[in-house]
């Protein structure tokens, strides 16, 4: 009788028992570390004769990351606004006017999105500031303005070689499963792994492209002397790794477009450029979008690739913010450590979230539709 | 007797006589002991731990984890109670942080009682201040640290040039050596080769360049911070004078220097390709390794570079050095040698078994025993360099290992002269070093090889961010720590 | 004919389908050649790497089989330690996640959630209780647990009657895979203390337990959208039938959904193996993995490019194995995932 009341009551309550061990999991590994983390990040580590003391500083880490002495290391070293600067603060100032006016002319204004739209936008405005003003010449990128260059510029890199192999891949040739066999292997490489095997390849004096450099008069130069060298040998690792990852999904998403309104379109008549208008688009682009996003959240938190390569080098011009975070912990600097961290955590968490409702569902509706 | 048991033998014999009971007596017991990634440290301890483990029956575990996390997994592994790792081989300039919140084992008994240490051997430098924290042995030293100029001796009667005194000699040794062939492939080669690289061991350099120039009257006078009032001396004219002379090395380097860590510069110079170098004294030893070495008996060693202006602390201008200014030098020339790091040590976990502590200490004082060390330090893959007088005082060890009687002389004679100075500068010994030097010092030092900063805003830098670390520290222990660890009153 | 007209609709010009091919075959260059040069070089001795690039074994230079038997051999129980510890940990975690995350996926496809906002408000008081008990007050940790969850409980029913807004499956879903934007700096000192406490630290559970946790968000990503593309006629007759619904789940709907589980299951194994970060904080002695040691290549002596090659290749290995026989399931199970929104 018990046992089939039990089983009658698992069954009823099925639904919350097949999500208690994950909400489980969650609440004890990220809920209770971000608050933990967050209390840290307010607090200053000491050794003392007892072991040692956390004592409670207030906002003094964050004071010193945004004004104080770490701010070259934060956010960097500001100077003129060069040419380059103005393009890309017009460029984002400009992106976020428009869609702070549609989003305020539109039919989907309403409470939450405000909040959000006022909380992401300034801090997007700030952050773009921040990155036009460390470009120039004589200034220096900060650690966020690296990761904002691995995350954006990478992700572009990697979204539009992926999809160009996908297309490529997608269309009537045979070997297509060989091809997704290989360009599949990069991904399965540890990305310490990656770091050394780019580490070695990159050599200017005894990498296989060493002859090539030589030919070209660079057999003196160092790409990691030079901090832009040095962040794009960093990109191509970080691409060589996930652009298989986009093209894997991209191509998948090609396949599945609808064989009959492809060939009606053409029996039709229609130019390929149409046909990729109309019917390719709409059914890819939901697609690209969510592949994009995931492929942001992840790069938000490089630290293997930077940190095997240079080292954080030349000074710091490689430095992400999570790998800023991990100097400052090697030195149990904990504090510090746990406040470039929840930065860290505040901007990306305020970008996905954003590129989410901005660009992500728009895609899905438009689909719908 | 073959080989391996006059080892056991030895071994026998000497744990015998440290009083530590005869083999098989840690059967059954397993010792895990951390280190950075070898083969330099890691082999030997792993080598010699084989032999501890067969005449003991312990079981010694080396964990390796790379250099730059070593200091904070320890200390997080031992301060939160984990205890997973029973002794580690370490620095001994972070001995404080280990200290103080009483991680380490007072080894001060087992060090009297312990015959087959020989600690009468080991150099009073290492003895006192390496082992040492307040009048207590914590570490038994296996190593010993110092930093020195290697040069192309070849090279050198070549040019008609000496071994480099000062550093302006150095620059000009540099200058006229960089972009000949010094190896004999046809290609140009380097004037001077320096681990430059950030987050790893360079951070030692520009202190080995800058004391010469800062400290003239003794070691107690201390070369980092003003023994008054804790503040940093590295923002005078001093300092930027060896600013000036690190970058300088630079345009006689590899272009890819500043991506150079000290195994890559050690490679170089030993297959050939740079005229000068500034390093511990592993270049000696793999110098001699005829397999993987272009360069053997091709390789001087000198102290130091030293320099004939000094600074005078309360003007913090350089002045020439003359009796008064610089009592210490040689030759109208002011040096001051580095123990840069203070040499690998092994200390033990207090909170282990009592067993465990001691088949650790066993472990160490074997591995520290003149039988055993007096031939690792002859071998440049171990990482361990000379520290007690008897490898010093006998070339026999030294001219086994391959090296000439006169580079035996001449390497033996640079490092001897380094400990017996008595402007010697030692490594940083406050609670959490590693905030000034690893953190402030590295990235600053880092900037400005990378032409982020110049030399004002580097000094600026450094100045500012010691302070700072200082201030959130408590200045007045700080103060009090620094003075301890130098002898100051 | 010319060469840019397709003989066939539906076909491509010869010429566009040479630029195809051999864009693509350029492309599997690029793929391939770090993974050539990572395999020489792991015959290589150390001087030969350092006098220059040598392209082809045995033509450029005599292969030596010294690093393998370095790796093999001389380090034997320090290589095969980590590498079985790395196998152990990420097969492990990956079946776990994939439980865990497909049981929450099919839970929030299936079924309606609606929390109240009220009882969330309330947990996370209870939670902040328990903290400040432990921090503040000095309360021993599974005290204060007790205590918070008893407030939680009464609390519950007192408040049930007040109104407060509810949220749906959508910010439920969202809550979960939004983890994934969780640094893992920001969680790795916490969660080290709390495994501290637990006195599990270097174990084998303690980084399954992480990583589970860590990859479970995208295994219910990809899952939910899987198993909302299912119909579920089957799945209600066979309840009208009177089946529980954890039978439908494990003998119906599951194999439905095996191309799916096999491509997530594979994603997942591939991060958790490769992992990096938590390991370095969570392990030191006897839960060492496999990516530990080949960060650790990085010797004093220069990166020791050789022993590290051949731990790069022992590592891609079993994976690409892996792989090569699951390979169908890849793009077809990764499709119909979360990527169709």
């Amino acid at each position: 009788m018990n046992r089939e009341r039990l089983d009658h009551w698992i069954d009823h309550n099925s639904g919350r028992l097949f999500i208690l061990p994950a909400v489980l999991l969650i609440l004890s590994f990220s809920l209770f570390p971000l608050i933990i983390s967050g209390w840290l990040a307010l607090s200053r580590f000491k050794i003392t004769a007892d072991g040692f003391t956390l004592s409670f500083i207030g906002e003094l880490n964050f004071k010193k990351l945004l004004t104080g002495s770490q701010e070259f290391h934060f956010l960097g070293t500001r100077a003129a606004i060069d040419p380059i600067g103005w393009l890309l603060l017009v460029l984002v100032l400009g992106l976020l006017a428009w869609a702070s006016w549609r989003f305020v002319a539109g039919e989907r204004f309403n409470l939450l999105g405000l909040i959000g739209r006022l909380i992401a936008f300034p801090l997007f405005g700030a952050l773009a500031w921040n990155f036009a003003t460390t470009l120039g010449e004589s200034a220096r990128l900060g650690s966020v303005s690296t990761t904002l260059f691995y995350v954006i510029v990478g992700v572009s890199i990697q979204f539009v070689l992926g999809t160009a192999l996908a297309f490529l891949c997608a269309q009537n040739i045979k070997g297509r499963t060989f091809f997704r066999l290989v360009f599949f292997i990069p991904l399965m490489v540890t990305p310490v792994g990656i770091a050394y095997t780019f580490r070695m390849l990159a050599d200017m004096s005894v990498g296989p492209f060493s002859p090539l450099w030589k030919v070209l008069g660079l057999g003196e130069f160092s790409w990691a002397a030079d901090p832009w060298t040095a962040r794009l040998v960093v990109v191509l690792g970080d691409s060589w790794q996930w652009i298989p990852f986009i093209f894997i999904i991209m191509l998948a998403a090609f396949e599945s477009q609808s064989r009959d309104e492809l060939e009606a379109a053409e029996l039709d008549g229609a130019g390929p450029l149409q046909i990729f208008r109309d019917i390719t688009w709409p059914s890819v682009a939901p697609v690209a979008a969510t592949v994009v996003l995931i492929r942001v959240i992840e790069a938000f938190k490089i630290v293997d690739l930077p940190n095997v390569l240079t080292n954080g080098g030349p000074g710091i011009a490689t430095e992400s913010l999570t790998l800023h975070s991990f100097i400052e912990w090697r030195a149990l600097n904990l504090g510090g450590s746990a406040a470039v961290a929840y930065s860290l955590l505040f901007i990306s968490t305020i970008a996905c979230v954003s590129f989410f409702q901005l660009v992500v569902l728009p895609m899905r509706r438009a689909r719908e539709r | 007797m073959t080989g391996r048991s006059l080892i056991a033998t030895t071994l026998a014999v000497g744990l015998a006589l440290a009083g530590n009971a005869t083999a098989q007596e840690f059967d059954g017991v397993t010792v895990n002991v951390m280190t950075f990634t070898g083969p330099q440290i890691a082999e030997p301890l792993q080598r010699r731990g084989a032999e501890f483990a067969e005449a003991t029956g312990a079981t010694i575990n080396v964990v390796t984890v790379p250099f730059s996390d070593l200091y904070q997994k320890l200390l997080t592994d031992w301060i939160s109670g984990t205890n997973s790792i029973d002794a580690g081989v370490f620095a001994p300039q972070w001995m404080v942080d280990y200290v103080t919140p009483g991680l380490l084992e007072d080894l001060s008994e087992r060090v009297a009682a312990d015959e087959a240490l020989a600690s009468d051997d080991i150099a009073p430098f290492f003895r006192e201040f390496s082992q040492k924290f307040n009048d207590k042995t914590y570490m038994l030293t296996v190593d010993g640290d110092f930093h020195m100029v290697y040069y192309r001796s070849d090279v050198a009667e070549e040019l008609g040039l000496e071994a480099p005194k000062t550093w302006d000699d150095y620059l000009a040794f540099a200058a006229a050596a960089h972009g000949k062939d010094l190896n004999g492939d046809d290609e140009a080669d380097y004037g001077s080769c320096i681990a430059k690289k950030r987050n790893a061991q360079s951070y030692w350099m520009i202190t080995s360049i800058a004391s010469a120039y800062i400290q003239s009257q003794g070691t107690s006078q201390g070369a980092f911070f003003s023994t008054d009032d804790m503040a940093p001396l590295y923002d005078n004219e001093g300092f930027a004078k060896a600013l000036g002379v690190y970058g300088a090395t630079g345009e006689y380097a590899p272009s890819d220097e500043i991506n150079l860590d000290v195994g890559d510069t050690r490679s170089l110079f030993t297959s050939g390709r740079c005229a000068l170098t500034l390093d511990w004294g592993d270049i000696g030893t793999l110098a001699i390794d005829a397999e993987n070495s272009s360069v053997v008996d091709k390789v001087g060693a000198v102290i130091l570079p030293g320099s004939a202006r000094v600074l005078d602390r309360e003007s913090g201008t350089l002045v020439d050095c003359d009796a008064t200014t610089c009592p210490h030098a040689i030759d109208g020339i002011n040096h001051a040698p580095f123990a840069a790091f203070g040499g690998w040590s092994g200390g033990v976990n207090s909170k282990a078994d009592d067993k465990v502590k001691d088949a650790a200490y066993a472990f160490f004082s074997y591995v520290s025993q003149p039988a055993q060390s007096n031939a690792d330090v002859t071998v440049g893959a171990t990482g361990f360099n000379p520290y007690r007088l008897s490898q010093f005082e006998s070339r026999d060890a030294w001219v086994e290992a391959g090296m000439s009687e006169a580079a035996a002389d001449n390497y033996l004679g640079a490092i001897q002269a380094s400990l017996n100075s008595p402007n010697m500068v030692l490594d940083l010994r406050i609670p959490q070093n590693q905030r000034y030097q690893q953190i402030v010092l590295d990235t600053a030092i880092a900037r400005f090889l990378a032409g982020e900063l110049d030399i004002p805003a580097t000094m600026e830098a450094i100045n500012e961010g010691w302070s700072e670390v200082t201030e959130e520290l408590g200045m007045d222990e700080q103060l009090e720590a620094y003075r301890a660890t130098i002898g100051a009153e | 004919m010319s060469l840019f007209e397709s003989k066939r609709r539906g076909e491509m010009a010869p010429a566009s389908k040479w630029l195809v091919y051999t864009l693509l075959f350029l492309w599997t260059l690029v793929v391939l050649f770090p993974l050539y040069w990572v395999l020489i070089t792991s015959f290589k001795l150390p001087g030969q790497v350092g006098d220059g690039p040598d392209y082809l074994p045995f033509i450029d230079y005599r292969p030596s089989l010294h690093a393998w038997k370095y790796i093999f051999v001389d380090l034997g129980s320090d290589t095969f330690r980590p590498y079985l510890n790395s196998v152990i940990i990420a097969s492990i975690s990956t079946v776990l996640a994939m439980t865990v995350g497909s049981m929450a996926a099919y839970a929030l496809a299936r079924l309606h959630f609606r929390p109240r906002l009220l009882s969330i408000g309330l947990f996370l008081g209870a939670f902040a209780l328990v903290i400040w008990l432990v921090a503040q007050a000095g309360v021993a940790w599974p005290i204060a647990l007790s205590a918070g969850i008893a407030v939680f409980v009464i609390a519950v029913p007192v408040f049930a009657r007040v109104r407060s807004p509810r949220l749906g499956n959508g910010d439920i879903l969202f809550w979960v895979i939004s983890q994934r934007i969780l640094p893992p700096v920001v969680a790795a000192l916490p969660i080290y203390i709390m495994f501290q406490q637990l006195g599990i630290l270097d174990t084998h559970l303690a980084i399954i337990l992480t990583y589970t946790t860590v990859n479970m968000p995208i295994v219910v990503w990809l899952m939910f959208d899987f198993f909302v593309s299912i119909p579920n006629d089957i799945e209600e007759s066979a309840e009208l039938d009177g089946a529980s619904k954890l039978r439908i789940f494990i003998e119906m709907v599951l194999p439905l959904a095996r191309p799916g589980l096999i491509a997530t299951g594979l994603l997942v194994l591939i991060l958790s193996w490769n992992e990096y970060l938590l390991a370095l904080f969570l392990s030191t002695a006897k839960a060492q993995t496999i990516p530990l040691l080949v960060a650790a290549q990085n010797a004093t002596r220069g990166p020791q490019w050789w022993y590290m090659s051949v731990l790069i290749l022992i590592m891609i290995l079993p994976v690409v194995s892996l792989t090569v026989l699951l390979q169908r399931f890849i793009s077809k199970g990764l499709l119909l995932g979360a990527v169709k929104g």
